[in-house]
């Protein structure tokens, strides 16, 4: 892939996503709502990266913007070294909360959408979807449409979805919200099996501090609305996570320090 | 307790009414001028058959052409209404009142501008067919969750796709289920135009037998109307079926009892 040779100048040279500075407002009565307050942040490729912060602080809006998906008002945001004015799926992948995939299409079909819009054959496509279909644990499952799959499983084969196009850079926005807690653990798991083959850079959102300190090797954390960065926390865990390491002091410390960061800020 | 086949209720039902129809008036219950029994009013049908045959082409011709019209027009309109936002705020609540109006009223001026011919049944009928296709293609649209078009902004569809891949086919379950009732309005409007004025079709027969008190060729009328219906709605159905498989399976599996799917997590396939 093309990004892979930009990825490992990033690593050196700068930043796979590069936030300088972004303020926003949305347009409304009274001056509209301040979202976002100078937000900086410089992620390195192949990073986890989690942001974390009170609801209505800003973070789905700030991820929009990294898709391209909305604009801002000030400042500059740059992936891989270009502004993102619109979604550009080979550049950025995202995944929602809801697996918001398209229930009348199968899991083939779904994981193949982004590569349909771009007119490749359909041999082609499945050549595609066929090895993420495997990577996210679900061959088999492709003749199957959503209703036919658990919440946790949709949620997978939004990640394929989202890894077809090989994009370098992939935002997830609280993708694992509205599972139960078991399915929640095993998806984060899985994510960081998947991340480790793949190297990618990840943007996660998340609302759960255990998520996001057994996640991150960066944690940064934002203040309530208009949302500001307050801290950035370094998670010097080794790789690969285990669970067990939720049961040591680092990780009781680091989930405390964002705890701390969060409820001094109100 | 097992719930019967609804297929051997509905067979059940059909069986029993047409031998009701035969004994009740054959036992007396009802004089045959309010109800002839089913095998007099099959052999006349029989008789007649050529007589029937031909109205009722004339009267399938009515209701293709109305159906057409309430289906396009319905469906162009719905949808630029639906769309614009502007236009879906001033037009749906008057489309939504006028839907309620008995347009029947209107049918003779619709004879007096297109004549007591095929042309003022098609418009009326399909004008009357148009309201609900209307309706919900509007509907269908406006109700489109957001998500799946930001998912699909996000996957780089540009405006056209955007249209083509997810707003048609995520809008037409509703519009299906409009398409079918506009459809039914269609013959439904073919056949009281019909018995209102005119010179042929199936409804100008069952008028004028009516009135030379011919009963059995009045209900050898309505039998053939019964069975243009039926067969409309099963087409219907199967089309409606064929075309949102994704939809009709979601309800059929609410429906059924809890089937195991697998659920959380499955026991990641090494292929
Ligand atoms: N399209 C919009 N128009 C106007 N205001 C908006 C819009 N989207 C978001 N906002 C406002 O901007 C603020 C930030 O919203 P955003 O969705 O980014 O928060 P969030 O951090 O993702 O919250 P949550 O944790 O609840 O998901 C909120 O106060 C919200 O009301
Ligand atoms: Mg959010």
């Amino acid at each position: 892939m093309q990004y892979v040779a930009d990825m490992k100048g990033a690593q050196t040279a700068g930043a796979a996503i590069d936030i300088d500075r972004v303020s926003h407002v949305y347009a409304g009565p009274e001056g509209g709502v301040q979202a976002l307050s100078d937000v900086s942040m410089k992620v390195g490729a192949g990073r986890f990266i989690v942001i974390v912060g009170p609801s209505g602080c800003g973070k789905t809006s700030l991820l929009m913007m990294m898709a391209g998906l909305r604009d801002h008002t000030e400042g500059r945001i740059h992936v891989h070294g270009a502004p993102i004015p619109k979604p550009d799926p080979e550049r950025v992948g995202v995944i929602f909360q809801e697996a918001s995939l398209f229930p009348w299409l199968t899991t083939f079909d779904n994981i193949e959408f982004p590569l349909s819009l771009r007119g490749m054959s359909r041999e082609e496509r499945r050549r595609r979807s066929e090895p993420m279909l495997s990577l996210v644990g679900l061959s088999g499952f492709g003749e199957r449409y959503p209703h036919e799959l658990s919440g946790g499983m949709k949620q997978r084969v939004s990640i394929a979805r989202g890894l077809v196009q090989d994009p370098p850079v992939l935002l997830m926005d609280e993708p694992f919200a509205a599972l139960d807690e078991q399915t929640r653990m095993t998806m984060g798991h899985e994510l960081l099996r998947i991340w480790s083959t793949t190297n990618k850079t990840v943007v996660f959102i998340t609302h759960s501090l255990t998520e996001a300190v057994y996640l991150a090797d960066e944690v940064y954390v934002m203040s309530p609305r208009p949302g500001r960065m307050i801290d950035h926390i370094m998670v010097d865990l080794p790789r690969p996570r285990t669970y067990e390491m939720m049961a040591t002091d680092t990780f009781g410390r680091l989930r405390d320090r964002i705890w701390q960061q969060i409820r001094k800020s109100h | 307790m097992r719930r019967p086949d609804p297929k051997i209720v509905r067979w059940g039902i059909l069986i029993a009414l047409l031998v009701a129809w035969e004994l009740v008036p054959r036992m007396g219950l009802l004089p045959e001028l309010f109800l002839p029994r089913l095998s007099k009013t099959l052999t006349v049908l029989w008789i007649d058959l050529d007589k029937y045959w031909a109205a009722l082409l004339v009267t399938l011709y009515e209701v293709v052409l109305a159906m057409v019209i309430a289906c396009g027009l319905g469906i162009v309109a719905g949808a630029t209404i639906g769309g614009i936002a502007v236009l879906r705020d001033l037009l749906l609540p008057v489309f939504s009142s006028l839907y309620a109006v008995p347009i029947v009223i209107l049918y003779p001026i619709f004879t007096a501008w297109f004549g007591i011919g095929s042309q003022s049944k098609v418009m009326f009928a399909g004008i009357y067919g148009f309201f609900p296709v209307m309706l919900s293609t509007a509907a269908g649209i406006r109700t489109i969750d957001p998500q799946f078009l930001l998912a699909a902004r996000s996957m780089g569809a540009t405006v056209t796709q955007q249209i083509t891949k997810v707003i048609i086919p995520a809008s037409l379950p509703t519009v299906f289920g409009g398409l079918r009732l506009g459809g039914a309005l269609a013959i439904i409007g073919v056949i009281v135009a019909e018995m209102l004025t005119a010179s042929a079709g199936i409804g100008y027969l069952v008028t004028l037998n009516r009135t030379i008190l011919d009963s059995p060729r009045v209900f050898a009328g309505i039998l053939c109307i019964l069975v243009l219906s039926v067969a409309y709605d099963i087409i219907a159905r199967r089309l409606e079926r064929r075309m949102v498989v994704w939809q009709s399976a979601g309800r059929r599996q609410q429906q059924a009892s809890p089937r195991p799917i697998a659920q959380g997590a499955p026991a990641p396939a090494a292929a």
